[in-house]
């Protein structure tokens, strides 16, 4: 057994993982206040590469500029998203909403594409290539960084959900009904929970795709992204970066030591065995909070 | 006028609870019914081969998960790889020399064998969290698919059907198989439109309203679920060793992704959950909506010398194929059915639209 | 509410009824040659087809303002199929009765569901670079025409690039073989897997998950083997990940390779400066030199008949699409030659693509002979190398390890005679 591969899977895991779980925050945003799981959330970060790109390489603006400008323009196509088309569905079964989410999915993916050429995009936003060597260990800079920049991430939506706002944000998710009748605005809560959400779903969709460029296939983020949200409960954001961790790790080891078992490529089925495995043993995740039913 | 209801009167139960209980829809039927068996000599190859075959394929299909989602209401994100196992089974058993006509019913049961595995989930939970689980074991089954060649094929993943008889005629050209697609669809809507007055269809409705509510009216939820799934497994493997044989001909994992889960799912939701009339309009909208409207781009670009960049043009059927489900969704959440059944509605009492009904 | 409903149903049965007018028939009067060219625009070909379909339409268009080639003008249908299979079968259908003798799906899953129909149907079908590679055997799939080198040469052309290089033996080495786990990545295993015996290196295969987007694990893996030469094989997406991650991983990238999916947009997405070294297998010229390209530009994109962005003309896979597009003109030339009054069928067409010989398209291509047996045309091809502005060749057009690629070829076209008929 290979120990400093080991290590030096392991090492990238964590980074990786925390990037996938940037995009499972948006879908914990969006399931803690309104109790949907966002199937689009993965074409909704492939918006916001590509809008990010669009403002950079097309509209000319610098990429220190141009991801702020992206991140505030996906807010409010969240909120759009909520307004126009999610609140409609309110009252209706889960597998109408699980629907809708799929189908505004393939929407983004035909629209974005359409509009802005299908072929492969650049997306810069000036993270060096060059190889990083701690003693025999080598560090990818790109998940290095882009795992930092999650991470920091995630912590400021837990502070959030400490300030004022987050409260009402963390009463809603409680209790609809009660919230309503103390005078909290439910319907406004929902809306920043989903266009914080896009902005999530942005900043991974940026990271990502200064990654690999943008395309649809940013949209694939998506089953990773379920996979984290699954194993640490779909209401929890400290589950969030706990299971983001578990996820990278164990499926960086699984292309280490499983692939070269089973012939294949194991990463994406890891995911899916890790989504059977939780739902199997711990429905509620690692985090998440029972539901009591009532007849 | 149409649909008369007047001068129809029941005298014996057995006429009042006939499926059609109106003239006028029996004979509509009958029309389609006819009109469908004389296809293939009335209209072009291109329209059987290219517009009926599939249609009436994956209407099948989609009976089969309306089956699980509209009446027992367990969301299924995984029809795609059933439909694969039961492909995958068929196609080796046909080349192990096995009739199609057995091969077709073991690859409908190992469907529902491990569908019944999907539905074992189904168990201990429900709503988004069995939608994942299914999804997730789509994942595995099409992982486990393309990477065993034994199943999927050798080097070059592909499995060829050898020619096959059904009943003794060989499945060749558009015709034979048309008609084998065909005979499977009317099964399946027999099958469906009698299934909900059964003691067993009713169960399966009261699971739909609250499981919890069902077990305390008696109904055995763990036996039902299972029954649910099973059910609709073995119509989805069937239906998959159907589309095998009569429309891929060389089948590859690649066929039976999420894409065509996705696919199914669509189709039930725009033509209506819970309907039998529905996935008919549905399949027709989801695989014609974007063929047509591709077609219509390039007769413009042709005639009229509309340009518009290839990618944009390329990329707009799949925007409308979103479009349609979120338009559905929003607008007529009960799908094309509820359109049809509005229609029918209206004409019930046309032309006097304020008599009492 | 009502009123939105009614617009709604309104607005979707007008979209339903409208499209089903027929297509114009544009050349009606003249001696037409019908091509049908779905293609996968929107769905996993992305990468690709804008650009190969923008080769191809402004070569026809070329021909055809020439005058046509033999008394014939090309008619080209183009429609996306999204890789999906009954979108690509209706198209398929919808040719063959407006009278296509010619279909280039640029899918392998949609080829591979094809071949059936067209070798029943007698129309063409056209595989480059994607279908069955076991398809360069004419005499079992007369109607199915890859035209191109299949994925089997282009191993076998890389493994003879790596021996030229190392001076004329790989004992010893070792070449890793990094691909993307569909049955695409895996189609080279054979053809390395025979060449390791027969040369003596040490091949290390590491998969990646499909599309490829993210490769963090695999590489460092790749590097810990410490390869001499490594082998990079996927598509679109894929391909630029792996090269980024070869590179964050430091390999030396003029030792580094793929197959002749690498184009300029890729090395846009990996940074250019970056990337230079790295190899690719070239099938045709590449850039606007060729005589073809310089003419397209003058006669079609100089005056505004381009099917697409200019910037496009004269990129990896603009070429490849020209490289097609001239093979199936001179395939019509030759069917015309032998039968000037057609009429115009899939065997009057295939009777002149298989009757391709010495065909270079005025240096666009290597020398290209089709014959009843050989559909891939003479395995030629040849390394070239990115130089952080162009791919420059790195040998001639040359030919290898054809043994070893044709009995692969003859091994899965007995198996499909086999379980076919």
């Amino acid at each position: 057994m290979d120990w400093i591969l080991l290590a030096e899977l392991s090492a990238n895991g964590v980074f990786v993982g925390l990037m996938y779980a940037l995009v499972s925050l948006g879908i914990v945003l969006i399931y803690k206040t309104s109790g949907i799981a966002n199937l689009a959330q993965g074409a909704v970060a492939m918006t916001g590469g590509y809008v990010a790109w669009a403002l950079g390489a097309r509209a000319g603006l610098p990429i220190w500029l141009a991801v702020p400008a992206a991140l505030a323009g996906m807010f409010v196509f969240g909120l759009l998203m909520e307004r126009l088309a999610l609140r409609r569905m309110i009252g209706q079964p889960i597998i109408m909403t699980i629907m809708l989410t799929l189908g505004v999915e393939i929407m983004l993916r035909g629209l974005l594409p359409g509009i802005f050429g299908a072929s492969v995009k650049r997306l810069d936003i000036g993270i060096p290539q060059d190889p990083l060597f701690l003693g025999d260990l080598l560090i990818n800079r790109a998940t290095l960084i882009g795992g930092s920049i999650s991470l920091a991430l995630i912590v400021l939506s837990l502070l959030f959900f400490n300030s004022r706002f987050g409260v009402v944000m963390r009463a809603v998710a409680d209790d609809q009904t009660a919230s309503w009748s103390v005078g909290i605005r439910v319907e406004r809560a929902v809306g920043v929970a989903w266009g914080l959400s896009a902005v999530a779903a942005t900043a991974a969709g940026v990271l990502w795709g200064s990654n690999q460029g943008v395309d649809w296939s940013l949209s694939l983020l998506l089953i990773k992204a379920l996979a984290i949200a699954i194993l640490g409960g779909l209401d929890s954001i400290p589950g969030v970066l706990v299971a983001g961790v578990i996820v990278g790790v164990a499926e960086s080891l699984a292309t280490g030591v499983l692939d070269p078992l089973v012939g294949g490529g194991s990463r994406d089925v890891v995911a899916a065995v890790i989504i059977l495995v939780t739902l199997l043993l711990k429905p509620h995740g690692l985090f998440g909070r029972h539901h009591i039913e009532r007849v | 006028m149409f649909y008369r209801r007047a001068g129809i009167r029941h005298t014996r139960y057995q006429d009042e609870r006939q499926l059609f209980p109106l003239r006028f829809d029996r004979g509509l039927i009958l029309v389609v019914l006819a009109l469908l068996l004389a296809a293939p000599f009335l209209f072009d190859r291109l329209y059987v081969s290219g517009y009926l075959l599939p249609w009436l394929i994956w209407t099948s299909a989609a009976l089969g998960l309306n089956l699980l989602m509209g009446w027992a209401g367990q969301i299924h994100l995984g029809y795609g790889a059933v439909m694969g196992i039961g492909a995958y089974g068929s196609v080796h058993l046909v080349r192990f020399g096995v009739p199609l006509e057995i091969a077709m019913i073991v690859g409908g049961l190992l469907s529902a064998g491990i569908g019944t595995v999907f539905g074992a989930a189904a168990l201990r939970m429900k709503g988004i969290y069995l939608a994942m689980a299914t999804l997730a074991m789509q994942y595995v089954v099409d992982f486990v698919i393309s990477h065993s060649s034994a199943i999927s094929g050798g080097t070059l993943a592909t499995l060829q059907v050898p020619p096959v008889r059904f009943l003794g005629i060989p499945l060749a050209g558009e015709v034979p198989t048309y008609y084998l697609a065909l005979a499977v669809c009317f099964v399946v809507t027999l099958f469906m439109l009698n299934v909900r007055r059964t003691s067993f269809g009713r169960a399966l409705a009261a699971l739909r309203e609250k499981d919890y509510a069902a077990q305390i009216l008696g109904i055995s939820t763990f036996r039902y679920k299972l029954l649910a799934f099973w059910v609709s497994s073995f119509i989805g493997g069937a239906v998959g060793a159907v589309l095998a044989v009569t429309y891929l001909r060389a089948i590859s994992p690649d066929q039976f992704h999420i894409e065509l889960s996705i696919q199914i799912l669509a189709m039930i939701i725009v033509g209506g959950l819970g309907s039998v009339l529905g996935p008919f309009f549905g399949t027709a909208l989801i695989l014609f909506a974007p063929i047509l409207l591709n077609n219509l781009l390039g007769f413009g670009a042709n005639a009229f010398g509309v340009e518009m960049p290839i990618d944009l043009r390329a990329h707009l059927p799949l925007v409308a194929y979103g479009a349609l489900v979120i338009g559905f969704l929003l607008y007529e959440p009960l799908g094309l059915a509820k359109i049809y059944a509005n229609f029918r509605n209206y004409l019930l009492v046309w032309p006097f639209r304020h008599a009492q009904r | 509410m009502s009123m939105d409903r009614r617009s709604f149903i309104a607005a979707g049965s007008a979209g339903l009824v409208a499209p089903f007018a027929g297509p114009a028939q544009v050349f009606a009067q003249e001696k037409i040659v019908r091509f049908t060219l779905a293609q996968d625009f929107t769905r996993i070909y992305t990468f690709v087809t804008s650009e190969y379909s923008q080769g191809q339409r402004d070569y026809f268009t070329l021909i055809n303002d020439r005058g046509g080639v033999g008394g014939y003008k090309i008619v080209a249908d183009v429609t996306d199929h999204a890789n999906d299979l009954p979108r690509a079968i209706e198209a398929y259908e919808r040719g063959k009765r407006e009278g296509a003798v010619l279909v280039d799906p640029l899918s392998t899953p949609v080829a591979r569901a094809l071949v059936p129909r067209a070798l029943e149907d007698k129309v063409n079908m056209i595989t480059a670079y994607s279908g069955r590679s076991d398809a360069a055997d004419g005499s079992t799939f007369p109607y199915v025409l890859p035209l191109s080198i299949n994925y089997w040469t282009q191993a076998g052309l890389i493994i003879e690039h790596f021996k030229k290089v190392e001076k004329g033996s790989l004992k010893g080495k070792k070449i890793v073989f990094v691909h993307i786990d569909t049955p695409f990545g895996k189609e080279p295993l054979p053809i390395l897997n025979v060449l390791a015996k027969k040369e003596g290196y040490e091949l290390a295969v590491f998969p990646y998950t499909p599309p490829g987007n993210d490769q963090s694990a695999i590489w460092p893996q790749v590097r810990r083997a410490r390869p001499d030469f490594v082998i990079f094989w996927g598509a679109g997406v894929g391909q630029t990940v792996a090269l980024t991650e070869a590179l964050r991983n430091g390999l030396p990238m003029d030792r580094v390779s793929s197959s002749v999916w690498l184009s300029e947009s890729d090395m846009d997405v990996v940074g250019r400066e970056q990337a230079k070294g790295v190899m690719k297998v070239e099938p045709c010229v590449g850039g606007r030199e060729p005589k073809v390209i310089k003419d397209i530009v003058a006669e079609v994109v100089g005056k505004g008949k381009g099917a697409g962005p200019e910037n496009k003309v004269g990129t990896a896979y603009y070429n490849y699409g020209v490289q097609m597009a001239t093979l199936m003109v001179e395939g019509v030339r030759k069917a015309a030659e032998k039968a000037p009054n057609g009429p115009v069928t899939g065997p009057w067409l295939n009777e002149g693509l298989r009757s391709i010989s010495n065909f270079t398209a005025e240096g666009l291509l290597p020398s290209t002979t089709i014959t009843k047996d050989d559909h891939q045309g003479g395995g030629m091809g040849r390394i070239a190398r990115w130089d952080g502005a162009k791919f420059v060749p790195i040998s001639d057009w040359f030919s290898a390890n054809q043994d070893v690629v044709w009995e692969e070829i003859r091994k899965n076209s007995e198996e499909f005679k086999k379980s076919g008929k």
